[in-house]
């Protein structure tokens, strides 16, 4: 008797709503065969204005494939990060991700910066949070209801299903890196871009990341900035940048029996 | 003992007024909660003062207050996105620019026109300025304002919330600000003859602070943002009508402000 009202409100909104068109935010993409990234003289700057951060890079890493990205600081780890999620334009060079060259709007991309920039006092559960990665496949004026099945998942997958109802705020770093893990599995991304991920952990919260991305499906790719040894040692690949070129340190793909 | 609460309600004028107050205030609370919580009052207060040349260009012109109030909002708008579109102005300096220019433009043409005294309810509103034609405008701006933050409700909670994401996902960060300060534009112009020129801005950001304090979701800050202008509107419109020296404007934000203090004193700690 008591949802009578809220079904009545839910009826006077979607028909309202459902005179609008749903929109995607970009034209969707079908998927190509052949490796995640393949980059051919690759040069970018961290900024339109400033010196490159790398030249003339070749890069390729194979579908499936846990990559480290190593180097020193300022050696243009995250700019490469950025390039490959479409956010930072290269200068010169060709780069293919997922088979398409860079570009926002890719539901099948996710990245997740070193320090994500959030404006951390807004009103907002972590249930919210983990449901905006479904916006990806919604779009303008479409509402975003389902997916409560999917965003359990994810949830539960990092260790979260506790602080659901928790506002953004109330959350440690630890904890809000992980939900914004936890959003990218719920956008259902193929490559995942990670920019030293491990930076705001706590060793118990690493441990759980550290877990989700050995168990991580099947297909998915990760590429991950580290200053970490350990996580080089735990990738397939190895790639180091240094004084603005990319050299391969280690490439065990082919005896990876994993996803063979 | 009801009397002085049931005497206004006899009269046209106040009936129109509260319907104003309480469509106006439902709008600017629900837009202002995107104000707050992103951090534009600056650009709120810069918006609802340029509404001041607009209006009495218009008048001196002979053409719809509205229409002028709305062209220099949307004007002061663009010129400080272009303002701050080139290295060295800040954003922030940007909005100081336009606000004072426009004001003192506003202020010239006041002067060309000899009759500050006419221009007070402009500045500070006026409980008995409300007629028929501008509940209309009040009721269609409420509607078209309510209903597009509806329907951009999930985009503009998450470019809010993480811009970067919403522009991974192609969903127009840029755009949803650009929509938001025109959507504030058609808020302000719809309060302007309620609360004035001057005070415009306190509608934006004092109900939306309040529900800040109290609400967990962006829902419930809409949601006590709106009851918080309300109540406030309806006493600040008593106030005014009793008090006649007080106008509404000023009436209905210091109302507002009570509600807001309240909340800041008692509301527990998040």
């Amino acid at each position: 008797m008591s949802d009578r009202p809220a079904r009545l409100w839910e009826r006077f909104h979607s028909s309202i709503l459902g005179l609008l068109p749903s929109i995607p935010y970009a034209t969707p993409e079908v998927p190509v065969a052949g490796p995640a990234i393949r980059a051919e003289g690759l040069t970018a700057a961290a900024r339109p204005d400033g010196p490159a951060a790398f030249t003339g890079v070749a890069l390729e890493i194979p579908a499936g494939c846990r990559a480290a990205l190593i180097g020193p600081n300022g050696s243009g780890k995250s700019t490469l990060l950025r390039v490959l999620a479409g956010l930072t334009p290269a200068r010169d060079g060709t780069v293919e991700v997922l088979g398409r060259s860079p570009a926002l709007g890719r539901r099948r991309v996710a990245y997740l910066a070193q320090r994500p920039d959030l404006t951390h006092y807004f009103p907002l559960t972590l249930r919210r949070l983990v449901q905006m990665g479904k916006y990806a496949h919604h779009g303008w004026f479409d509402e975003c209801r389902h997916g409560d099945a999917d965003v359990d998942r994810a949830l539960g997958l990092l260790e979260l299903g506790d602080l659901a109802e928790r506002p953004v705020h109330a959350l440690s770093g630890g904890q809000l890196q992980r939900g914004l893990l936890a959003r990218a599995t719920v956008q259902g991304a193929e490559l995942l871009l990670l920019d030293e991920p491990y930076a705001a952990l706590d060793t118990s919260s690493r441990a759980v990341v550290e877990r989700f991305l050995a168990e991580r499906p099947a297909g998915l790719t990760v590429v991950m900035a580290t200053h970490d040894p350990a996580d080089a040692r735990r990738s397939d690949r190895v790639l180091e940048l240094r004084g603005g070129a990319l050299r391969l340190l280690h490439d065990c793909a082919g005896h990876d029996h994993r996803h063979a | 003992m009801l009397e002085p609460l049931l005497a206004p309600l006899r009269e046209e004028f106040f009936l129109r007024a509260l319907a104003a107050v309480v469509l106006g205030g439902v709008t600017c609370a629900c837009l202002g909660a995107y104000v707050v919580l992103r951090r534009m009052a600056f650009v709120s207060t810069a918006l609802t003062h340029s509404i001041l040349p607009g209006i009495v260009g218009a008048l001196l012109l002979g053409f719809s207050p509205y229409v002028g109030a709305l062209a220099a909002a949307l004007l002061t708008a663009g010129g400080t996105a272009w303002l701050a579109s080139r290295r060295g102005t800040s954003e922030d300096s940007a909005i100081g620019v336009m606000l004072s220019v426009m004001f003192a433009a506003g202020i010239a043409l006041m002067q060309q026109a000899r009759s500050w005294r006419d221009f007070g309810s402009l500045l500070f509103g006026s409980v008995v300025s409300v007629g028929p034609e501008d509940l209309l405008v009040i009721g269609l701006t409420a509607a078209g304002v309510l209903l597009s933050l509806r329907a951009l409700h999930k985009e503009l909670e998450l470019a809010s919330f993480d811009e970067e994401y919403a522009r991974l996902l192609g969903a127009r960060p840029g755009l949803l600000r650009a929509v938001l300060l025109a959507l504030v534009a058609f808020g302000a112009v719809a309060c302007v003859r309620l609360v004035g020129a001057l005070l415009t801005t306190a509608l934006f950001v004092i109900p939306a602070a309040t529900g800040v304090l109290l609400g967990r979701t962006l829902a419930h800050v809409m949601a006590w943002g709106a009851a918080v202008a309300v109540l406030g509107g309806v006493a600040g419109l008593y106030l005014s009508y009793h008090v006649p020296s007080v106008p509404s404007g000023a009436g209905i934000v210091l109302c507002c402000a009570l509600p807001y203090l309240l909340a800041r004193l008692f509301a527990p700690r998040r």
